[in-house]
């Protein structure tokens, strides 16, 4: 029985990464169920896909330019780009579907110029496709500096039509929640993957994929068309990327050239957790599917968890890449032990294989546990957390504030208990805030007030360049900060938003030397 | 004989590693000549020097600190993308334990600039020291346990910017100590950045030099299985080599973080694991291994700052910049495609053969 089963392990060992980590979402899913009641939701499961749709689009392509033993960085640098085309046209009134088709040509035929400069001018990918990122990031902010919303109706109805499950509606009704439903981006993202899937596994095109990757020279000498399918693999994944690029629009329902920072880390790590190998020549589409649930749904349980930052989603990411890279390390090795032929050197390692595989599921394994443990006391842990619904900032009633003789208003929005506060300092050190609900004073020397001004305009300059709009919409516990800072005639008001990268750190400097004066709310004990 | 003193020609001059990043360099400041007036100017205030030229080798240390590093990281084949993370690291350490109050989730606002929690030399010492352990747990993955380099320093990559935030508790930390600002910040007629630079780079140079160090790592580049079977212990050539380039990664992020006077464990080190590469690319070193040269690489991150500098004088916002950046990357590639050097040196010698 047992032989049998290592027969049919070693027999089947290439599926062993895809199915480890098809087995890890369903674990990592299951657990997360079992700990948390609102995570056996149908829509949290749902939405698992709805949030990371741009992703599996964006990843798939990148699957193929990875199996084909290339790599493109440029993914995130396109869906930005893609975002801010869009949005700028779409606000020039070009029809939305005009505005679509622009943008995917666009993805493909920078995807092209880039597989061109790795095809014929023998640039390596990693810098060639750096080139691509740094390029088209760069190009947003010819277009504009600031964010722009898209309020076009057509991409409104793509980006919120609910699509219902059936089946899964009389399900939710008979619990008596709402039913439970995807949108359009998740149905083109499996369309991207099933098209994918056929041209990798069913096609002359897939095959010749895999030949190159396993071995470019051996390719060419066997009489493959090796440049032209590279070129079309590239221009296979600039597509992919402006259709990531649309979905994360119609996501985020804004373009501006700061979004999506480390996109492409995040792409690459799903990839090589759904097992495909970054030296190229093996891999499976299938895989990368798994990899970005698995992805999303350790997303999913730190945002349950609650007391965990979301930064501990990089960590979490980065052991479970390190996890898969050894076993097919391991994997690897075992290939070699197998030509030698010797009985012994193969019982060898095969137990050594057992070994180093079964170290690595535990860790994995303790990975999962320990990250559920670690929050399973914090009370507010088994509720889902709410989006906050964002209001705009109201820079009116800011500025009205500043004619009053308020030398500093500040305006506070979203936050993870979806604050709206506004608060001025005057001269003479009296502080006023307000939070709809309630309204408090505090007193602080004017000689506070006169050294936070000096530090605000002299130490972080206020009104040099630096300082400037990033406003974007705020992820799940972020605060957005609205603040005018007037000071001998000069009056600047800045939008920013802090848990991203965006936030010029003058910016938050500023922040935390205006937090101390102002009063508080729910003073913590 | 008569070759025993060969004279200056062409030829000779365009095969030095330094030509082509130094005509790069020089295009971009013959260019600021013409077009940006004052660009050369530099002050003496109070005997130390300030202009724009100053700025570009200020603003570069970082670039070049981490260069250092990653040549040689390069020239035994392999990358190390984990640099970025790894100064996020050093700058959260140095941060935390010259103000550990982020630790209590509260920033309190410091503006005395002799407070800090430990002494100069621990903090220091433990960021580097915990830098270095950043680079060997690099180096062990990659010699020891055989992953491929791009894969093996990408775990750190995504993984050390999140570490770097759970030691500052993801929050900014200020950093208002004096004497520790000076390592970004100060200047002794040059600034100090640029002689920390200066005294890697020596350092460096001599152990590659000066020992047979540097030769074991332009032979594992060039063929790592004849270098084995040739003795040399490669697993520990590549293990001191990641181990370098993490203590490298460390000495730029406290400079990063001293230079901004805060420890922002988001911001800092940002795409320069990409600025330092291409430094390299830029310097002449190959991108699959062998002969390197430090200074080259080092010119290469002169080049990148100096392109950044005079756009920012010539006004071009600093996000637009990286599509500037790019197309001046693809060009600087092209110059060094063999087929464009060729041409070059074939210049030379047709006009030679029209002398006689």
């Amino acid at each position: 029985m047992i032989r049998r089963i290592s027969n049919f392990i070693s027999n089947n060992r290439r599926f062993i990464p895809l199915s480890a980590t098809a087995l890890l979402a369903i674990i990592a899913y299951g657990l997360g169920a079992i700990f948390f009641v609102g995570m056996r939701n149908p829509q949290v499961f749902l939405n698992l896909f709805r949030n990371s749709s741009y992703l599996l689009i964006s990843a798939v392509g990148m699957t193929l330019v990875i199996i084909s033993g290339g790599i493109d960085l440029s993914v995130s640098g396109i869906v930005v780009l893609t975002t801010v085309v869009s949005a700028a046209l779409l606000q020039n009134n070009w029809n939305p579907w005009v505005v679509i088709l622009f943008v995917l040509v666009m993805g493909m035929s920078l995807g092209a110029i880039m597989g061109s400069f790795i095809v014929y001018l023998k640039v390596q990918p990693f810098i060639a496709t750096l080139a691509g990122m740094w390029f088209a990031r760069g190009l947003c902010f010819f277009i504009s500096d600031n964010a722009i919303n898209i309020d076009d109706r057509t991409f409104k109805i793509i980006g919120q039509t609910r699509i219902l499950i059936p089946g899964l509606k009389e399900l939710a009704d008979r619990q008596g929640i709402p039913a439970p439903y995807i949108s359009i981006p998740v149905l083109i993202a499996f369309l991207v993957f099933l098209v994918a899937f056929y041209l990798a596994h069913f096609t002359r095109f897939g095959r010749t994929i895999y030949a190159i990757g396993g071995n470019q020279q051996s390719a060419r000498l066997m009489g493959l068309p090796v440049n032209r399918t590279l070129l079309q693999v590239y221009t296979f994944n600039g597509f992919c990327s402006a259709m990531a690029g649309l979905a994360f629009a119609l996501f985020v329902s804004s373009g501006h050239g700061l979004y999506a920072p480390g996109f492409e880390l995040d792409v690459i790590a799903s990839v090589v957790i759904g097992g495909t190998l970054l030296s190229g020549g093996s891999g499976y589409v299938v895989g990368t599917l798994f990899g970005v649930m698995v992805l999303a749904i350790s997303q999913a349980l730190i945002q349950f968890i609650g007391s965990l930052s979301s930064w501990w989603t990089k960590i979490v990411i980065g052991v479970l890449m390190l996890s898969f890279i050894g076993v097919q390390a391991l994997l690897a090795n075992r290939k070699v032990g197998i030509k030698a032929l010797d009985a012994q050197a193969v019982r060898q390692n095969r137990k050594k294989f057992a070994l180093g595989f079964g170290a690595v599921a535990i860790l994995v394994i303790l990975a999962i546990l320990i990250t559920p443990k670690l929050g399973l006391f914090s009370p507010s842990s088994t509720t889902e957390t709410q989006q906050c619904e964002v209001k705009p900032f109201r820079k009116d009633e800011a500025s009205s504030l500043i004619e009053g003789g308020a030398v500093i208003a500040y305006h506070r929005l979203a936050g993870p208990n979806c604050v709206d506060e506004m608060y001025a300092i005057y001269p003479d050190g009296l502080v006023l805030g307000d939070n709809g609900e309630r309204e408090l004073e505090k007193m602080v020397t004017p000689v506070d007030v006169e050294l936070l001004l000096k530090t605000i305009t002299e130490d972080y300059k206020w009104y040099g360049n630096e300082i400037r709009d990033s406003y974007h919409v705020p992820c799940r516990q972020c605060f957005a900060h609205y603040v005018i800072v007037a000071q001998d005639g000069q009056e600047k008001g800045t939008t920013a938003v802090d848990g991203g990268v965006n936030m010029p750190p003058e910016y938050g400097f500023t922040l935390a030397v205006i937090r101390p004066l102002l009063p508080e709310f729910n003073p913590s004990p | 004989m008569m070759h025993k003193k060969t004279p200056l020609t062409w030829r000779k001059i365009t095969e030095n590693r330094l030509f082509f990043p130094l005509v790069a360099l020089f295009l971009i400041l013959l260019f600021d000549f013409i077009f940006i007036p004052g660009f050369f100017a530099i002050e003496n205030r109070d005997g130390n020097l300030y202009g724009s030229l100053i700025d570009i080798m200020r603003n570069g240390s970082t670039v070049s600190l981490l260069a250092i590093g990653m040549t040689l990281v390069i020239a035994t084949g392999g990358i190390d993308l984990s640099v970025g993370a790894v100064m996020a690291i050093s700058a959260s350490v140095a941060g935390i334990l010259m103000n550990p109050s982020a630790l209590k989730s509260e920033v309190f606002f410091v503006t005395d600039p002799t407070y800090t929690f430990q002494p100069l030399w621990i903090v220091i010492g433990v960021a580097l020291i915990v830098a270095l352990f950043c680079g060997m747990w690099n180096g062990f993955l990659v010699a020891f346990m055989k992953i491929q380099p791009m894969v093996a320093t990408l775990v750190l990559m995504i993984a050390g910017r999140g570490i770097a935030q759970l030691i500052t508790n993801g929050l900014r930390v200020q950093i208002t100590y004096k004497p520790f600002s000076y390592i970004g910040q100060g200047w002794i007629i040059l600034p100090f950045s640029l002689y920390i630079v200066v005294f890697v780079l020596i350092v460096t140079s001599l152990l590659t030099r000066k020992t047979a160090f540097g030769l074991f790592i332009e032979s594992v580049g060039i063929n790592f299985r004849s270098s084995f079977f040739s003795g040399i212990k490669e697993k520990n050539i590549k293990f001191t080599v990641y181990a370098l380039c993490g203590l490298c990664a460390g000495i730029a992020g406290l400079v990063a973080c001293s230079n901004v006077k805060t420890s922002d464990a988001n911001n800092i080190g940002l795409f320069n694991e990409l600025d330092a590469i291409l430094a390299v690319v830029i310097g002449g070193t190959s991108m699959s291994g062998g002969r390197f040269s430090l200074v080259a690489s080092i010119v290469g991150a002169l080049v990148m700052q100096a392109v950044t500098q005079s756009m920012y004088a010539l006004g071009v916002p600093a996000f637009a910049l990286q599509a500037i950046k790019a197309v001046v990357v693809i060009i600087v590639i092209m110059l060094f495609s063999e087929q464009f050097k060729g041409f070059v040196r074939n210049l030379g010698a047709k006009k030679k053969e029209v002398k006689p």
